[in-house]
């Protein structure tokens, strides 16, 4: 018998960023200033999640062995919004129904019940919060982690481990305050070698997730245009990366890596980097001043730390620390 | 050729009595068989007997390691597997909670032992194929860790010291030096005050925010020194080179004193596997010793250490630009970097600009480094029943604790109950993911930070 090559089942974290504000503007018709090239189409909340529902189903399809799980970004929170080892709650009973798939059925259950119920949990004063993006992005990763290590023993040696990618659908811009737990989380990801893919459905380009994109090998694709949204999910995102690899999947030229000086603000091309802490200065006059400044910084070394990042603005790729 | 063919024989033979031949010591000891050996212990025996010490290792009984494992009344390893986790836990307890300086860009020369010891066979396949295997992960892990470092690569080689690879930031550069396995071929005895003095002198010029780093991997039980191995060392010391030694065979006395004063790790492999943690525990950046810092503070001013380094932030070419040769391989590539100062086309970051000298570094590593400087806070071990918090999943991967404590014996660092609880959000995480938070992702599921 002809030893036959098994193809690995892919496993797809998708974590959704479900920022009210976000997609209150995104559903506003008159947004033209903001986004001259893409408003022409509004895209409700409801129709990207039917859309995105489409393209989880489709996944599922794909392969019996394929896995799930689903991630919601809440203002100052991440959730879990399904996955097939959390037990279902008791009260929620699915039938059989002739028209529909059952797990179809059941993860849109799912998925559409715990965004009803979290949205509805939020107050009004939490709705300006930051998404907790990276919440959500550390959790799949532990969840992908978990996966890999914890080989069930029923499977014999010659089954390969699930191919694991997560996929991004964010609509809120860049925090700066979460850089750096960020890029770490981007550096685990390299080192499972999970592939991150970034859909940026709404508002502007977001850095971060662009080197996201870039370093673990996926695609970052703004959506230009929004009602196109599930033919630019199943185009791109549903391939596994071993498939992609002989796929043309859109990829991007342009990602900034150069820092930005924590004096002017400015990106800069040659730069001073302390060699204590790695923040960046650009090579003027101030340096002189600066480097006084920092020695004061040093000797209090161990208190400066995240919170003093937070007051700062996100200017391209930004590593400042105070 | 007969005779050969039967030296042959010899030497298979040889080798498969050997452990055979150890059996048999053991045996006569436990029971008494050859009498001529057991008198002479029997008379060694009763002097020893008094003091109740074993002074040779060989004389100890033997220890077979699969005995110190223990299985649990339903013959699982689990509780064996739960120890090892915890001797983890515990070792991470022990390092410091807050931020400490530690040294972020590192200059770091590794001595290898080319020798003819090196070909012994009591680690598989000898000691050699090892070493080359582990210094392959141990500079592609380092480089991870410490993207804004430098290797260069000594070896030690018929009583000489060997320039293999240039001091270089770039991982692929390092590694081919040492792909090549028969240019390493070892011969003759080493010299470790020759290695020394060529790794000292290659740092010599290095700026005074850099560390300076030796660890040299023994395996010979000499050194071949033309002088005075205590001249190189006080000048080492002087220098403020760390010296690192993971010896092979068995500690000695010059290798110890090397990295003591010099406030290294020494350390004797026992085993493969002890080998590769003696290696792998020297990856993480020191902490930056307070002797800069007293002597800072003695000169008046507030540190010394505290540099401004000038650094380059190259401009990506995508891969759709017209190719260009680059200055590093000449190679025609449409993908590259450019220099920001010279504009020459470069093939990776980080390295060191060919035409300018510039240090060409992208953002991400400097980002790399940062979970140095912010450890992530360990996590409590939950012990008391009563304050188990309601909920009852894990907040990293959301796999469910099981309701009963797993082990009824509560070792220290251990919870069990499987739940680990984050000082800052108050979230129950279990073990997988506590030693995943902790090791790779540097950054708490729960709090974002």
């Amino acid at each position: 018998m002809e030893k036959q090559e098994i193809e690995p089942s892919s496993h797809l974290s998708v974590i959704i960023d479900l920022s009210p504000t976000q997609w209150h503007l995104a559903s506003l018709q008159n947004n033209n200033e903001l986004q001259p090239q893409s408003s022409q189409q509004v895209l409700t909340f409801r129709s990207f999640i039917t859309q995105t529902l489409a393209f989880l189903n489709s996944h599922l399809a794909l392969k019996h062995e394929n896995t799930l799980a689903v991630y919601g970004a809440l203002p100052g929170k991440s959730v879990l919004l399904y996955s097939p080892t959390v037990p279902k709650s008791e009260t929620e009973d699915i039938s059989a129904d002739a028209n529909s798939y059952l797990p179809f059925k059941v993860l849109d259950n799912a998925v559409t019940t715990r965004i009803g119920e979290e949205l509805d949990a939020l107050r009004d004063e939490d709705e300006e919060a930051p998404c907790d993006l990276v919440g959500a992005l550390t959790k799949s990763l532990c969840y992908i982690n978990k996966l890999l290590t914890s080989t069930p023993a029923t499977l014999d040696a010659t089954t390969p481990p699930p191919e694991p990618r997560i996929v991004i659908m964010s609509v809120s811009p860049d925090q700066s305050a979460s850089y750096i737990p960020l890029m770490n989380s981007i550096f685990s990801a390299q080192k499972l070698k999970v592939t991150i893919d970034v859909c940026k459905v709404f508002g502007p380009d977001a850095v971060f997730l662009q080197q996201a994109a870039y370093l673990t090998g996926g695609a970052y694709i703004y959506l230009e245009r929004r009602d196109a949204l599930l033919q630019h999910l199943m185009m791109t995102f549903l391939p596994p990366p071993s498939i992609r690899r002989l796929l043309v999947v859109p990829t991007q030229d342009k990602v900034d890596f150069r820092a930005a000086c924590f004096c002017h603000k400015t990106i800069v091309d040659i730069g001073f980097v302390c060699s204590v802490c790695l923040s960046s200065t650009s090579p003027s006059k101030s340096v002189q001043f600066v480097s006084q400044k920092l020695m004061a910084y040093l000797l209090q070394f161990v208190q400066f730390s995240v919170n003093l990042s937070q007051s700062v603005q996100p200017v391209g790729t930004s590593i400042f620390l105070w | 050729m007969p005779p050969r063919k039967n030296d042959d024989y010899m030497e298979v033979a040889s080798d498969d009595s050997l452990p055979s031949d150890v059996d048999e010591v053991y045996n006569g000891k436990s029971k008494g068989k050859g009498k001529g050996k057991a008198t002479e212990r029997k008379t060694r025996e009763k002097g020893k007997s008094k003091n109740n010490e074993q002074p040779y290792a060989w004389e100890a009984s033997y220890v077979r390691s699969w005995d110190t494992v223990q299985e649990d009344e339903a013959g699982s390893l689990q509780g064996a597997v739960e120890d090892l986790i915890a001797r983890n836990r515990r070792r991470r307890l022990l390092a410091p909670s807050t931020a400490i300086r530690r040294t972020i860009i590192r200059h770091l020369v590794l001595v290898l032992d080319l020798s003819s010891s090196m070909m012994d066979r009591d680690m598989r396949p000898t000691r050699f194929d090892l070493m080359l295997e582990y210094a392959r992960s141990f500079i592609s892990e380092w480089f991870d860790q410490n993207p804004l470092g430098q290797i260069g690569i000594v070896g030690m080689r018929s009583g000489i010291a060997e320039r293999i690879g240039e001091m270089s930031g770039n991982p692929q550069d390092v590694l081919k030096t040492i792909s090549e396995r028969h240019k390493l071929e070892p011969a003759g005895d080493p010299s470790l005050q020759n290695a020394v003095e060529m790794a000292r002198g290659s740092m010599s010029h290095l700026p005074t925010h850099s560390s300076r780093e030796i660890i040299i991997i023994f395996g010979s039980l000499t050194t071949v020194d033309p002088g005075n191995i205590h001249d190189t060392l006080d000048a080492c010391v002087k220098d403020r080179i760390r010296i690192a030694v993971v010896a092979l065979a068995a500690e000695m006395k010059i290798c110890r004193d090397l990295c003591d004063k010099t406030g290294g790790s020494f350390g004797v492999a026992l085993n493969d596997g002890h080998f590769k943690d003696l290696l792998f525990e020297l990856i993480p950046p020191p902490a930056q010793r307070a002797v800069s810092r007293a002597a800072g503070a003695g000169a008046g001013t507030s540190n010394p250490t505290a540099d401004l380094m000038m650094m380059g932030f190259p401009t990506r070419l995508p891969n759709t630009s017209a190719p260009a040769l680059c200055v590093c391989h000449s190679d025609l590539k449409s993908e590259g970097f450019l220099c920001p100062r010279c504009s020459a086309k470069l093939c990776d970051v980080p390295t060191d600009c060919d035409i300018c000298g510039l240090m060409i570094v992208s953002s991400p590593h400097l980002a790399r480094s940062y979970h140095h400087l912010f450890p992530v806070k360990p996590y409590s071990a939950v012990v008391d029943g009563a304050k188990v918090s309601p909920s009852n999943a894990c907040t990293g991967c959301s796999s469910s604790f099981s309701k009963s404590s797993a082990s009824s014996t509560i070792t220290d660092g251990v919870s069990p109950f499987g739940r680990y609880k984050c000082p800052d959000c108050k979230n129950d995480f279990c073990t997988d993911c506590d030693v995943f938070v902790h090791d790779v992702v540097h950054c708490c599921p729960g709090c974002g930070k």
